[in-house]
């Protein structure tokens, strides 16, 4: 079974690290970016299978984010982190092309079942 | 001056909202950091680690209180966008669910519950939602000033035929009639909750014997 490959894209530094770690230990290969911009640019230069991108992040924020993600590579899938406007932002990103949307703080459990079940959608 | 009120109280509201998204990002750190604590010490070979039910439960007590933590911000966050749009559409169910985080902890001080009982299906007038809340909360003061202690108080809204209910009931030791009427119905809160309810359009009514408040809504406010 191949490795899955995961962007996390979050400007909290220590939130996006240490669920980089608690992935890590699952077996996944864990790329972090803490803006937008970053995130681009690892998208563009070591493609992941699915990123897991926070909504709210100063600079370009997610919803930009996700849309270049999909102007880029439509096949690497997003999932989205939201705040307390969860469900409205949610369906919003997965209107722009997000494959599902968790509200933060995420059940890791629940965050690796999606990740799998986004990983089924790559082609 | 009502404008600037007005002004003050959205000022307020954004700022608050924010501070829970900031609240938020720390709680997801600690369940993150302590989440890894726990992957660690579940690789972790017994014999090797001779307090590890120790450490299970300190982190049972984390993951509790992380939950807890994110409920009230959600609901403190909820709140906080209460002035944003007014009048509005709001589900008197919801809040009733949302009074009970918000009232609990002065009820606490008299070692009162507050607990939400839900109408069965959606109850949704157009209303301004913070002097909705005021009139909520101010019910809630008004029993808990005229109770002694213990018990609890229900939030339950109802539809009676075409009108929409709110009744703030408490249930426990009820102190003697003489006791409570000066505290409910002649109190100055409750000319306070009086006039709240005229401006969003409807009455509210004390039942001084059974500490009980209903308040009644008209299904909008411009009809």
């Amino acid at each position: 079974m191949l490795q899955l490959k995961v962007l996390l894209v979050d400007d909290e530094q220590e939130f996006v690290t240490t669920l980089a770690e608690r992935l890590e230990l699952r077996g996944m290969d864990v790329e972090i970016a803490t803006d937008g911009e970053m995130a681009l640019g690892l998208v563009e230069t070591d493609p992941p299978q699915v990123v897991v991108l926070d909504v709210m992040m100063p600079g370009l924020g997610g919803m930009e984010v996700l849309e270049r993600v999909k102007a880029v590579d439509s096949n690497i899938q997003v999932i989205l982190l939201t705040g307390h406007g969860g469900t409205k932002d949610g369906i919003k990103g997965m209107q722009l092309g997000a494959f599902d949307y968790l509200i933060k703080p995420v059940d890791i459990d629940e965050l690796i079942e999606k990740l799998n079940e986004a990983a089924k959608n790559v082609l | 001056m009502d404008k600037i009120k007005s002004k003050e109280i959205v000022f307020f509201g954004k700022i608050t909202a924010g501070i829970t998204h900031e609240i938020k990002n720390v709680l997801a750190i600690i369940q993150e950091s302590s989440g890894l604590m726990e992957d660690i010490l579940a690789i972790t070979p017994d014999e090797t680690f001779p307090r590890k039910d120790k450490f299970h439960t300190s982190l049972k007590r984390i993951f509790g209180q992380i939950d807890r933590g994110v409920n009230i911000t959600t609901r403190l966050n909820k709140f906080a966008h209460s002035p944003d749009h007014s009048p509005a559409d709001v589900d008197l169910n919801e809040v009733s669910e949302q009074m009970v985080l918000l009232a609990s902890r002065f009820a606490r001080l008299k070692n009162v519950v507050v607990e939400a009982d839900p109408h069965d299906a959606p109850m949704i007038i157009h209303t301004h939602p913070v002097a909705l809340e005021m009139t909520l909360f101010e019910s809630i003061e008004i029993l808990l000033n005229a109770l002694n202690s213990g018990g609890k108080i229900r939030l339950y809204p109802r539809k009676i035929q075409d009108r929409y209910v709110f009744g703030v009931c408490y249930e426990g030791p009820i102190p003697s009639r003489a006791d409570v009427s000066p505290a409910v119905s002649s109190s100055g809160r409750w000319e306070s909750l009086q006039e709240t309810m005229a401006y969003l359009g409807g009455t509210a009514k004390a039942f001084d014997s059974a500490l009980e408040i209903l308040l009644y809504f008209p299904r909008s406010i411009n009809p």
